[in-house]
């Protein structure tokens, strides 16, 4: 074909050089023939040169083909051969790190150690002319000597377990038999009560109390424990005990779980109930929130404290749970009857008895100051309110029962609970006794002084001379007088004193006399304000000697005390009032021009000058034993 | 002095320091106050300013008359006079320059001292008081060189005459005489109670209030207040003033006393009561010009209350000073 394909283009070619040179073919014919030959001839050897050429090539390229692919294939098979031998590597060498990682058990397992081991195990097991060179041989050892000493105490373990439940039941028979006792005590004990009445040894009692004071709140147990000491160790006469309901305060105490799930059944009955019926008006929901603020602690303590006179003062204290704080209701119950004093009803009213034990304790507000937020989120304006339903809460309570509340911030008080009781125990139980004998004392001379007799003791005979002509009346008192209103400005009359008048007459002259008596007396001295009614109406505001006549009732305290404890002060002041009046009228009749017939009050005191500086005053002061007056 | 004592205090007796910057109050206690009239009045004064610089003890009764010298305060109390020094007691030291006294007859009972003057011209003291008698001491010497006996019942109160050298002396017997200061003899003897103008026998007789000023005298007590010509001892003008006047002073044209009623009264010569300045004590015992220094120009007043009232302008109180 190629060769045609050669033919065809050389005749071809032959045919362009024909062609072209169409002039020069006359000429040329014969040459070219031969040289066509020639020609043709050297094209056919030409062409089986190619040929040849060509297969030689064909020849060369398939020999080479065939030595790369052969070459291939080798190259190919060792490749094979070196990546098995790679995977083979591999997979060794993971063998080798997982046998290398490879923790035994073994190895969990504490063992002792190396010197304590070739000390302790004996020969057979250690082994120690194999085990010190061959580290295998070591480790198995001591594995063999772990467990060998493993078995020996599961050994003993077992046996130490049987004691144990051997030891186990005598107990519980022991115990059997301890709680078979108790009833025979209980037996005894009850059977001992006469004998222990006959000794008045009372252990049964205490013990009760004791049983029943571990469900007191702490405050109320403070006080207990206080006072019992107080009683045991300086006044035989305190006692203390607990009343009220132990069972609904065991219930306050209860633990929390059974509670809830009371609470959550009850809860839930609520509801349902809830839905039936109609919700509570507001007002009576306020009203519940307000009794439960003010729910107090089912127990309550009771402490007596008896005076010399037989008559006893009892205090009531009770503990306000949300509120956390105490309060005392008081009760005085007297040997004679009291009844009798018109004017001294006021005395020993247990609402205003206890007022201002220490100055300016009026235990009408809570002195815990969170209570004010809480009385605000139910609406109490006033503790004062329910005061009289409670009972006070005095600032002593609160210290006697080891509650402190820093409400003025003026004093730092580092003593809680106990030691604060403590420190004021003595001086609260001193002060209560004083406050009560003293009342005692003062209803007795009202009653007396109602009959316009004025009990003058002994001891104070001495203050006054032997015959005083004036005459005393005692009247309860309403306020606004207007005498008084310069002791109000001055300050010195509060809500919580006494009012009284009295009125001393003597002839036609007749002195109104106002007393103020504050709750502490007679720690403070009953205030006189004075008005006489004689030929016209004069006080100590208009005129110098009846102010002059107060303030000797008034000012004089060391004078008019008498005795300790001072329960005399007010009859010696009232005494004192009587005397001033007979020289101020004697005196009076005196100075004037006496114009007019004879005088109304004769003198009969004996003094040296009637009238001295210049205000004029007239001889008060009363000297002893020369029974003269003069001035001051 | 607790406030049952404050509410029984009187005050008796004032004097202003030489200075005019200091005033010195004396009460039933015994008690001398001395309180700084500059702090007082001044712009910044506060609750503190009012109350005493010092208070002391100075005698055992009540102080009823103090008297200011150049240098000295003298006070008297049960029956003695004792001198203080103003320097000192601005000072706060409370030692007495010297206490002096006069030598009485009775021994039963120690009288007491009502009123105190100087005689500037022989530098005397003169003294009445409870024993009837009026005391006579050189101040320089401290002896009582004479007594002046005639009066029937203590001494009220004493004033003296520069021009003529006479004492007045008032006294609860009802007379007012009139001694010569050279001669220790009496001149004149004035029973106030027997001129009917004056006389208010429901009150009583006793003269506790006396002031001159040249020919004119002021006196009062039991009887009126009435205004005297002493030339011709004769009364020209009665105050119809109700209660007793304890202390009266002329100042300028005016004649300002006090006494039993809470006010301080401005009369005129002629008679007429001006005004009558209400005040804090229910009744008047002293009343005092600050005279001596023009910035500090008050009067003060002290009476039944432990406070003294004080006029800056002499128509109203301003302030009050308490003990």
């Amino acid at each position: 074909m190629s060769s045609d394909a050669v033919k065809k283009r050389k005749p071809k070619v032959i045919r362009n050089e024909e062609g072209t040179p169409e002039t020069k073919r006359g000429r040329a014919e014969g040459e070219q023939s031969v040289e066509m030959e020639e020609r043709r001839r050297q094209c056919s050897v030409h062409f089986i040169t190619l040929k040849k050429l060509n297969r030689l090539a064909h020849m060369r390229l398939k020999k080479g083909r065939d030595q790369t692919h052969e070459a291939k294939q080798r190259v190919d098979v060792l490749h094979l051969q070196l990546q098995n031998l790679l995977y083979e590597v591999m997979h060794l060498q993971k063998e080798i790190n997982k046998c290398l990682e490879f923790k035994s058990q073994h190895e969990e397992i504490e063992l002792v150690s190396e010197e304590e081991f070739f000390q302790e195990a004996p020969a057979e097991i250690s082994r120690p002319h194999v085990t010190r060179d061959d580290h295998h041989q070591l480790t198995l050892a001591r594995l063999d000597w772990e467990l060998e000493q493993r078995k020996r105490l599961a050994e003993q373990y077992k046996m130490s377990l049987a004691r144990k439940e051997k030891i186990h039941k005598a107990i519980e028979q022991k115990r059997e038999y301890l709680s078979s006792l108790q009833p025979g005590l209980q037996n005894i004990m009850q059977a001992s009560l006469p004998v222990q009445e006959c000794l008045s040894m009372p252990f049964e009692q205490m013990q009760k109390q004791a049983e029943v004071a571990r469900h007191l709140p702490p405050p109320l147990y403070v006080l207990l424990v206080q006072a019992a000491a107080y009683g045991q160790a300086c006044d035989k006469t305190l006692s203390a005990s607990i009343s009220g309901d132990v069972d609904e305060a065991k219930a306050l105490s209860r633990p929390p779980e059974d509670s809830q799930d009371d609470e959550s059944d009850s809860d839930a009955e609520e509801e349902q109930q809830n839905t039936k019926r109609r919700r509570a008006t507001v007002g009576v929901q306020l009203d519940d929130k307000r009794k439960e603020m003010l729910r107090r602690h089912p127990l309550s303590l009771c402490v007596d404290l008896k005076c010399k006179d037989g008559s006893v003062l009892h205090l009531f204290f009770y503990y306000l749970m949300n509120l956390n704080i105490l309060t005392v209701k008081t009760k005085v119950s007297t040997t004679t009857d009291l009844s009798g004093a018109v004017s001294a009803g006021e005395l020993l009213n247990s609402e205003s008895l206890l007022n201002c034990l220490y100055a300016s304790d009026h235990g009408q507000e809570t002195p815990n100051p969170t209570n004010r937020y809480q009385f605000d989120k139910v609406g109490i304006t006033t503790f004062a309110d329910y005061v009289s339903d409670l009972g006070h809460p005095y600032v002593w309570v609160q210290k006697l029962g080891g509650l402190q509340f820093s409400s003025d911030g003026a004093q730092v008080c580092v003593l809680m609970g106990s030691a604060l009781s403590a420190s004021h125990m003595e001086r609260t139980m001193k002060l209560l006794q004083g406050r009560l004998q003293a009342r005692l004392a003062l209803h007795k001379q009202f009653s007396s002084l109602e009959h316009s007799i004025i009990p003058v003791s002994g001891e104070c005979q001495h203050l006054f001379p032997a015959k005083v002509v004036s005459g005393l009346t005692l009247v309860p008192v309403e306020q606004e007088l207007g005498f008084v209103q310069h002791v109000l400005k001055a300050g010195l009359l509060r809500e919580t004193d006494l009012f009284f008048m009295a009125v001393v007459e003597r002839g036609t002259a007749r002195l109104l006399a106002a007393v103020v008596v504050n709750p502490r007396y007679p720690e403070v001295m009953p205030l006189f304000s004075l008005s006489l009614h004689w030929k016209g109406e004069r006080s100590g505001r208009t005129e110098d000697n009846l102010r002059a006549m107060e303030s000797e009732v008034n000012v004089f305290r060391a004078e008019l005390q008498g005795p300790r404890p001072g329960f005399q002060l007010l009859t010696n002041q009232i005494q004192r009032l009587c005397v001033c009046l007979d020289v101020y009228l004697e005196m009076e009749s005196q100075v004037c021009d006496g114009s007019e017939g004879p005088k109304e009050f004769p003198r009969e005191k004996m003094c040296l000058r009637t009238a001295r500086g210049p205000s004029r005053l007239k001889p008060f002061k009363y000297n002893h034993p020369q029974g003269f007056f003069s001035h001051r | 002095m607790g406030p049952v004592e404050l509410l029984h205090m009187s005050v008796f007796s004032q004097s202003f320091s030489p200075c005019g910057r200091f005033l010195a109050a004396g009460n039933n206690y015994g008690e001398i106050a001395v309180f700084s009239l500059s702090a007082a009045l001044s712009p910044d004064a506060s609750e503190g300013s009012q109350k005493p610089i010092l208070n002391f003890t100075a005698h055992d009764g009540p102080v009823f008359t103090l008297l200011s010298t150049d240098t000295h305060l003298l006070s008297a109390g049960n029956g003695e006079i004792s001198a203080w020094s103003w320097a000192e007691l601005i000072k706060k030291s409370t030692k007495a320059a010297w206490t002096r006294k006069p030598s009485y007859e009775t021994s039963l009972e120690i009288p007491e001292i009502n009123a105190m003057i100087i005689n500037p011209k022989d530098n005397s003291l003169i003294v009445g008081g409870g024993d009837n008698n009026i005391h006579i001491m050189d101040m320089e010497t401290g002896i009582f060189k004479s007594v002046l006996k005639g009066h029937t019942d203590y001494i009220h109160c004493l004033c003296f005459k520069e021009r003529e050298g006479e004492i007045l002396s008032g006294g609860e017997d009802g007379a007012v005489r009139i001694w010569d200061s050279r001669t220790n003899r009496p001149v004149h003897c004035i029973e106030v109670f027997r001129y009917e103008e004056c006389a208010r026998p429901q009150f009583g007789k006793w003269i506790s209030c006396l002031a001159t000023d040249s020919d004119w005298m002021l006196c009062g007590g039991g009887p009126s207040l009435s205004l005297w010509h002493l030339r011709s001892m004769s009364p020209t003008s009665v105050f119809p003033l109700p209660g007793c006047q304890r202390e009266a002073v002329f100042h300028q044209d005016l004649i300002m006393s006090v006494g039993e009623g809470p006010y301080v009264s401005h009369c005129l010569h002629g008679g007429t009561v001006k005004a009558q300045i209400p005040c804090t004590p229910s009744s008047l015992n002293t009343l005092a010009l600050n005279l001596k220094n023009t910035e500090h120009r008050v009067m003060t007043v002290g009476g039944s209350s432990h406070q003294i009232d004080v006029f800056t302008n002499f128509s109203y109180r301003a302030f009050s000073l308490s003990f």
